[in-house]
């Protein structure tokens, strides 16, 4: 293996499409199990060639990996993962830094607003957290981390559909927790969950008192259920490839009952304000929401808790909340359900809606040991999912059963993301207010704890038929589908990308003019004659569909982009923005796979 | 337009590989007069004078119905007062949190929330009545004992909002299926309507369970639509060719969609934007064709999502429809804290907005036409958590509407007591003495379909009027006595 240049084959799963000279797409684009073979006396050295598996990712590879591992990316960071192969460039990403917390960008903006107004008392506005989401995710280069944190935020659901909708310090100090434990452990992730206050007034544990038999009343269970049904276990007992335990009746087994549920509502029964010093109070300030909540140990419930397989929380004297929470979290930790239920969680977020048994199976085997000796270690549950032959192996383009449709708004991250948004000043103002207008979706804004769309969700006709799930198609309706694609009208036709507005009332217009976003099209730009069309579309097609669009799909684009003029650079500039809007709206763009 | 997968007239034509007898398919249409016409139909009918509607209205959440209605008669009140503790809400304050229903069931009578004065006067004049302790069941289940015995088949995740909030659309708790009981009337009925791209079903909340079909989708809509904002956003006239263009950009994303595509993925999402381009085509006709309404609605969504109904029941005759479902969802009623103080607030929304269609109905001469019934997830537990209360089981629905037997407390309403055989546990959660199935089966008979076609909407049926299973349905099936 010393010598020389490796010939990596891609050819492998190559579509049957009309034979186009300069064309890019070759293929689905496998990465895995590719054949090397050849060799000549070029003078790469071996290590920058052959990677991992012996191979690297052709483009279109990269893209179908990038679509699973990020929110968007752009034709540099195709080009990178092809260099550097996929492992590396995972590795490389798990030890980028966290540029910022989101909780200390809000703050910024409230202090630039309290002081350009010279009002000290001046308010936080919600506003804030929107402008800190979109800056973080434009600016930062912890692309995994972003994708990954997004995932986490669609299991631990809090939204701003809630008491505290309008806070700021609420929502981006509680998505901090998501970027803060995307690369550590899922017991670590519980826990930062459990003791924020987000956490703990959506889910109404936050000054839950102790029972009082004399007045009929007991702890509150919203928190207990929800943390087993949605974060944890799930409602049935799983094997480890994620089916059913089934029971002597054939059916499949609870894994608690509302007994369970009251005993776990014992153990969350004590947290409140950490700047208050006594419990049952409201919260003292805005950012109160930023500090993890504190134990009043005398008003959490006393005495023994029985929890599930038959772990007893000891009745502590004196008492102590703290030790019993602990005791919750890990029993559901280390729960058997645990590791496929969220195995099959992430793999449904990152890469596909009906993952089989065996790729459940090894990524619950990797919650479960990391290799050594370490449970919930979300480095490698991230990789076993995105490095699994099934994420990677080209069969998904002829399997029709593989595949999950796009999130909406990771759509919109991806126009921004893939034609390079940028603005004056390096400063991203983003409302998100038209995207979730037209599609019902941006962070943190979902209906209920049970998120967006629910991941058993079957969509009638031939998914449902084929008894599989579509978890994305719930939100997928006629006035979100017709919104998305007027959503892609506003953004891309128009080139509305973001919504920016002013942070305070007057602010100077200077400001607002270097934070509007303006997307690059400008090697685009330079394909739009009629006999160079076929070659935007490829690119476009390489860089937003990994390629996937198909000769006919490209047909059709490509007969009404013709249709345009294109004479003045704003007609070509016309065409461009077309082909895009088309792409974008197309099935095989919509459905990643 | 493009073909659909499978037309509706294949579906009644291949209805013999479903599971049941293709004939059944058949009744509901031949009872109707419909087989004979349904070729020839034209595509606008002139208003046809059995239109009928359900409206469903889901309080998302799991409403605290308990204090919704409130028994009043000494002993069961103050039997509700020890038993809610400091969620009960008090028979003698000033201002009022309970108003009295005109109603007495020997001796035993009833008052409703505050906040539902609009409410109180509907039952008081007859127009709306509830139905009591109501809840998803896959059979009767007598008590506590009967609960406990495994003998009887339990709902699956019971007391999950996830499993409660579907079941109460599907009717089917021994599964989680997909289709919906107005999906499934649907399937049956939508040829009763001459346009087949206009779906009977429609949805101001989305997709749901309630509304998904085997064959048939609902269409969604939002109360902010217009004539003039539904529809693909398109080039402005400033463009020389626009018109032109418009047409040639909307065809081509009406091409991409319906494309033949092998992956189950594809397809979905390809016949999905292919029905929501035809569907917004018609809407966007009916709604252009709208005169405005004289009945005035509160500033509330609840309330502009019915107003948005109501202009489309208006426009009926331009969606082709004798037979139509509305579904709206009022989510935040998961009260586990505040339960009193939010209700004060929500409640007199539900009760505006009831009010309002009732009258907007009586506008267009359709108060005989149309059935509007409130579900929610399930009703909570009688006892308290400190202000707020927990996930229970049967709860309190209304139903309104000329049809309705009104004034009417329907149902048998349980003694509140923690000792009642009902009471499943410390916290105060009850088994439903009235079932979904028989709810929905009295609105599915009215609504049409035939008798003979019962089973296929709600499986489980049988199991509520006979011993022995199948049987058919008894002449004259009205369980509950809804309706006059």
């Amino acid at each position: 293996m010393s010598k020389n240049f490796v010939l990596i084959i891609y050819l492998l799963c190559t579509v049957a499409l009309a034979a186009q000279p300069d064309t890019l797409t070759i293929g689905f684009g496998e990465y895995h199990g590719v054949m090397v073979s050849a060799s000549s006396s070029h003078n790469y050295p071996p290590e920058t060639t052959l990677k991992q598996d012996g191979y690297l990712p052709n483009l279109n590879a990269s893209s179908r990996f990038l679509g699973q591992a990020t929110l968007g990316y752009n034709m540099e960071d195709l080009q990178e993962v092809s260099e550097m192969g996929i492992e590396d460039w995972i590795d490389s990403q798990f030890v980028k830094p966290i540029p910022f917390s989101l909780k200390n960008k809000v703050k910024d903006y409230h202090n630039f607003v309290k002081t350009a107004t010279n009002t000290p008392a001046a308010g936080q506005i919600y506003r804030m957290w929107s402008y800190a989401w979109w800056q973080y995710h434009m600016a930062s280069a912890d692309v995994l981390r972003q994708r990954v944190a997004m995932a986490l935020s669609e299991l631990f659901v809090v939204s701003d559909k809630s008491a505290f909708g309008g806070n700021s310090y609420a929502l981006s100090s509680y998505y901090d927790v998501m970027l803060n434990n995307a690369f550590t452990n899922y017991r670590d992730l519980m826990e930062d969950v459990t003791f924020h206050p987000a956490m703990g007034v959506y889910l109404t544990f936050l000054n839950n008192p102790k029972s009082n038999p004399a007045t009929n009343q007991f702890p509150d269970e919203n928190y207990a259920r929800e943390l087993m049904q949605l974060f944890t276990i799930g409602t049935s007992k799983l094997n480890m490839d994620g089916s059913y335990v089934l029971g002597t009746n054939g059916q499949p087994i609870q894994t608690y009952n509302n007994t369970d549920i009251a005993e776990f509502a014992k153990v969350f029964t004590g947290l409140s304000w950490a700047d208050r010093t006594t419990f049952n109070r409201s919260a003292a300030n805005d950012t109160s929401y930023t500090l993890p909540m504190i134990m009043f140990n005398s008003s959490h419930e006393t005495g023994v808790k029985n929890l599930l397989n038959g772990f007893v929380v000891p009745n502590r004297v004196p008492t102590d909340g703290i030790a019993d929470i602990q005791d919750a979290i890990s029993n559901l930790f280390n729960h058997s359900n645990t590791p496929p239920f969220v195995a099959k969680f992430l793999i449904q977020r990152l890469v596909t809606s009906n993952p089989s048994p065996d790729y459940i199976e090894r990524v619950a085997n990797v919650f479960v040991n990391n290799g050594q000796g370490v449970r919930g270690d979300m480095k490698a549950i991230i990789k076993a999912i995105l490095l699994d032959p099934e994420a990677k192996s080209c069969k998904s383009g002829n399997d029709v059963e593989y595949g999950a449709l796009r999130e909406p708004f990771v759509r919109y991250v991806q126009i921004n993301k893939a034609f390079d948004a940028s603005t004056a000043s390096g400063n991203y103002r983003n409302d998100m207010d038209y995207v979730y207008r037209f599609v019902q979706q941006k962070p943190l804004t979902s209906p209920s704890v049970f998120n967006f769309f629910q991941q058993e969700y079957q969509p009638i006709g031939p998914i449902e038929e084929a008894d599989l799930v579509g978890p994305e198609f719930q939100i997928t309706n006629a006035q979100t589908i017709m919104g998305y694609v007027n959503s892609l009208y506003r953004f891309v036709i128009q080139e509305n990308v973001a919504d920016e507005y002013d942070l305070y009332t007057n602010e100077d217009d200077a400001t607002y003019a270097n934070e509007v976003s303006t997307i690059d099209l400008n090697d685009e730009v330079l394909l739009t004659d009629n006999n160079k069309l076929h070659i935007l579309l490829d690119r476009l097609n390489l860089l937003l569909a990994q390629g996937r669009l198909t000769a006919p799909s490209l047909a059709i684009i490509k007969n009404v982009v013709t249709e345009l003029p294109n004479g003045t650079a704003t007609e070509k500039r016309d065409r461009v923005r077309l082909a895009i809007y088309l792409i974008m709206s197309s099935p095989e763009y919509l459905i990643n796979r | 337009m493009s073909k659909r997968k499978i037309s509706r007239r294949a579906f009644i034509g291949e209805a013999s590989c479903a599971a049941l007898g293709s004939m059944t398919l058949y009744n509901s249409l031949v009872n109707l007069g419909m087989m004979t016409t349904a070729a020839t139909r034209p595509h606008i009918i002139s208003t046809p004078s059995d239109y009928k509607a359900v409206v469903c209205i889901l309080l998302a959440g799991g409403a605290d119905s308990f204090n919704f209605i409130v028994p009043t008669e000494t002993s069961e009140y103050a039997q509700y007062v020890a038993t809610r503790g400091s969620l009960a809400l008090s028979n003698s304050a000033t201002p009022p949190q309970l108003l009295p229903l005109n109603y007495n069931n020997n001796g035993r009578t009833f008052s409703i929330h505050a906040g539902m004065s609009a409410v109180q006067n509907m039952f008081n004049t007859g127009k709306l009545s509830f139905v009591t302790n109501i809840g998803t069941l896959i059979e009767p289940i007598a008590n506590k004992t009967e609960y406990n015995s495994g003998m009887k088949k339990v709902p699956l995740g019971l007391y999950s909002h996830s499993d409660q909030i579907m079941q109460w659309q599907t009717s089917v708790p021994q599964s989680r299926s997909a289709v919906g009981v107005a999906g499934r009337m649907a399937d049956i009925l939508q040829d009763m309507n001459s346009i087949p791209e206009a779906a009977m079903n429609i949805s101001l909340a989305g997709k749901n369970r309630w509304q998904s079909g085997n064959e048939t989708n609902e269409f969604s809509i939002s109360n902010s639509s217009t004539a003039a904002t539904i529809g693909y956003s398109n080039y402005s006239s400033g463009l020389s060719n626009a018109v032109y263009l418009n047409d040639r950009k909307n065809k081509a994303l009406d091409s991409l969609a319906a494309q033949q595509y092998a992956n189950l993925f594809h397809k979905t999402i390809g016949d999905l934007n292919v029905t929501t381009s035809e569907s917004i085509e018609v809407f966007k006709v009916a709604m252009s064709n709208l005169v405005s309404l004289t009945t005035t609605f509160s500033a509330t969504n609840l309330s502009n999502d019915l107003k948005k109904i109501a202009e489309l029941i208006k426009v009926r005759s331009f969606l082709g429809a004798q037979r139509q479902t509305f579904f709206v969802s009022y989510g935040g009623w998961d009260h586990h804290d505040d339960v009193i103080n939010n209700q004060n607030v929500m409640l007199p929304i539900v009760s505006n907005a009831l009010n309002e269609f009732n009258n907007a109905m009586t506008e267009l001469g359709m108060q005989d036409n149309v059935v509007t019934f409130t579900i929610s997830d399930f009703a909570r537990t009688l006892t308290s958590n400190g202000n707020g209360s927990d996930h229970a089981w049967g709860g309190n629905s209304m139903i309104m509407g000329g049809p309705i037997d009104g004034g009417n407390i329907f149902g048998e309403f349980p003694s509140l007591s923690l000792t009642s055989p009902l009471n499943l546990s410390n916290r105060g959660l009850l088994i439903p003495t009235t079932s979904v199935d028989e709810f929905y089966a009295e609105i599915a008979l009215w609504f049409g379909v035939s008798p003979n076609d019962l089973s296929y909407i709600l499986p489980n049926i049988c199991n509520f009027y006979s011993p022995t299973c199948p049987a058919p349905v008894p002449s004259g099936f009205m369980p509950i006595g809804m309706f006059s």
